[in-house]
């Protein structure tokens, strides 16, 4: 008795994948897509080049005597928002075409399990554009310049700030795929709820920079409050992802 | 579906004719009977703006404070109400909260919008500047956007369920960001310290017009609330009764 109860379970446990494989599957899709088309990221990397030039063009006539150290970080939070809205934007565009989201929708899966996957996604495509735009902005207008010891400390706010991003933008990226002009309300909705984030990695980032006296005295409350923001916000996306995406 | 005015309703314009008496008492009782703030005891409260402390002397326009601080107030209660309202639809998928979070957004469009004016027009007087980069006016902006956006994503969903569960969804992201900006834009250090108020310290006579105008405020938010809903319900009324009478026409 007890080794046919032992069968049914094997058998049973065999036949139903985890959650994790879910996730796993899910995650391999995206980055396996990404990696034979390159569409995301070859059109992220050209738009941050690009965005580096406008800057450069706009901060050409300012006067020498310009602190750059301390518009660095502002103007490098400038670029990571723009680039992360062009990517968020193109994250589930092609989830659209031949119904794939629905194929997706029809898995007896966890719900919340694609927006982990769709955040892991986008987290990773982001940060592998952060690799690239990091050491193009240094060249660009950081070069030349008497660099502080802090300034690795700058790489931890960019990390706390672009987990916020994904977890917030996944959300709403899924919710304007389904809408008219899709781009631009993604933008709307995007930009303001990520203000409170930009805020705190905007200091902590130009603290890590500008290397002031102060620097743990400011960095470490900045940086604690963004990755509050991103746990507070990320848990609420997750719980809210199930009513949009079956919407 | 019913025609007969609930008794929510029929509070309403008894509501609205008492919150705007209160209203006018206390502005009529604010310019006569409480005496001016001095300076930097109470109302308006200084600042350290470009490294030098501004306002401490006795400015007429620290009146807008009796104002301003109300309609603020009352935005971010609408706000909650519409979270409030967007977690009842998604639990219960029924329509008339869908109506009720959208109208309580209006609602806090219009307070937030008030408080915008006055507070900008505070600024302008006592800080010389239109607009400065300072916490408050921060997150009064991003909340400004933010409640636009939900009218911007309602527009642009075309299926009347998803709007309102995209809707909901928004309404209630909006609520949780709402007091994350709040404590982010203060709590981060920045080059603009910010002095914190302490709203205990305010003598009786100047609470009184204060008290009074929330009160009105609140009452007059009430009875706009509910005359919007109670139209909303009507439209969709009428619209039923439009396809029914198409049906019967064949």
């Amino acid at each position: 008795m007890s080794k046919k109860n032992d069968a049914q379970q094997m058998s049973a446990t065999y036949k139903k994948p985890s959650t994790f494989q879910h996730y796993k599957i899910l995650l391999g899709k995206d980055l396996r897509r990404e990696f034979r088309t390159r569409e995301m990221l070859t059109s992220m990397g050209i738009y941050t080049v690009l965005v580096l030039v406008i800057f450069g063009i706009a901060l050409m006539q300012a006067p020498e005597k310009v602190d750059i150290l301390q518009m660095a970080g502002g103007l490098f939070w400038a670029i990571i928002v723009f680039t992360s809205l062009l990517g968020l934007n193109r994250s589930f565009s092609y989830e659209k075409e031949d119904g794939a989201l629905e194929g997706i929708l029809l898995v007896p899966l966890d719900r919340s399990v694609i927006f982990l996957s769709k955040l892991t996604a986008n987290l990773l495509f982001l940060l592998i554009v952060e690799i690239i735009a990091v050491p193009l902005f240094y060249i660009f207008f950081l070069s030349g310049l008497p660099m502080h010891p802090t300034l690795p400390w700058a790489l931890l706010p960019l990390l706390v700030g672009t987990i916020g991003i994904a977890g917030v933008g996944t959300l709403l990226a899924t919710i304007t795929i389904n809408t008219r002009g899709k781009d631009v309300l993604l933008a709307l909705l995007f930009v303001p709820l990520i203000v409170p984030l930009l805020y705190a990695c905007v200091s902590a980032t130009t603290l890590a920079i500008t290397g002031s006296p102060t620097l743990m005295d400011a960095y470490v409350p900045a940086l604690a409050l963004a990755i509050g923001y991103d746990v507070i916000m990320i848990l609420v996306s997750w719980v809210l992802y199930d009513f949009v995406v079956s919407a | 579906m019913s025609n007969k005015t609930s008794k929510l309703d029929a509070l309403a314009l008894p509501f609205l004719i008492i919150g705007g008496v209160l209203i006018i008492f206390a502005f009529v009782f604010n310019f006569t009977v409480t005496p001016m703030a001095l300076g930097d005891i109470e109302v308006p409260e200084p600042a350290m703006i470009g490294g030098k402390i501004v306002t401490t002397t006795l400015l007429l326009s620290q009146k807008i404070f009796f104002y301003h601080m109300p309609v603020a107030v009352i935005s971010m209660v609408a706000l909650a109400f519409t979270a409030a309202y967007g977690i009842m639809f998604l639990r219960t998928r029924n329509t008339k909260y869908d109506i009720r979070a959208q109208t309580a957004t209006e609602m806090s469009l219009v307070f937030v919008s008030m408080t915008m004016v006055s507070g900008v027009a505070w600024t302008r007087h006592d800080w010389g500047a239109w607009w400065v980069w300072e916490p408050r006016l921060i997150t009064y902006l991003i909340l400004m956007l933010m409640v636009i956006a939900y009218f911007i994503l309602r527009t642009a969903v075309s299926d009347p369920e998803r709007r309102a569960t995209y809707s909901s969804v928004f309404g209630i992201i909006v609520a949780v960001n709402a007091p994350i900006s709040f404590m982010i834009t203060r709590l981060v250090p920045s080059t603009h310290p910010v002095v914190f108020r302490s709203d205990s310290g305010l003598p009786p006579l100047m609470l009184i017009p204060l008290l009074l105008t929330i009160l009105g405020f609140s009452l007059i938010a009430f009875a706009l609330f509910r005359q919007r809903v109670r139209a909303r319900q009507m439209e969709e009324q009428v619209e039923s009764l439009k396809l029914r009478l198409d049906d019967l026409r064949g």
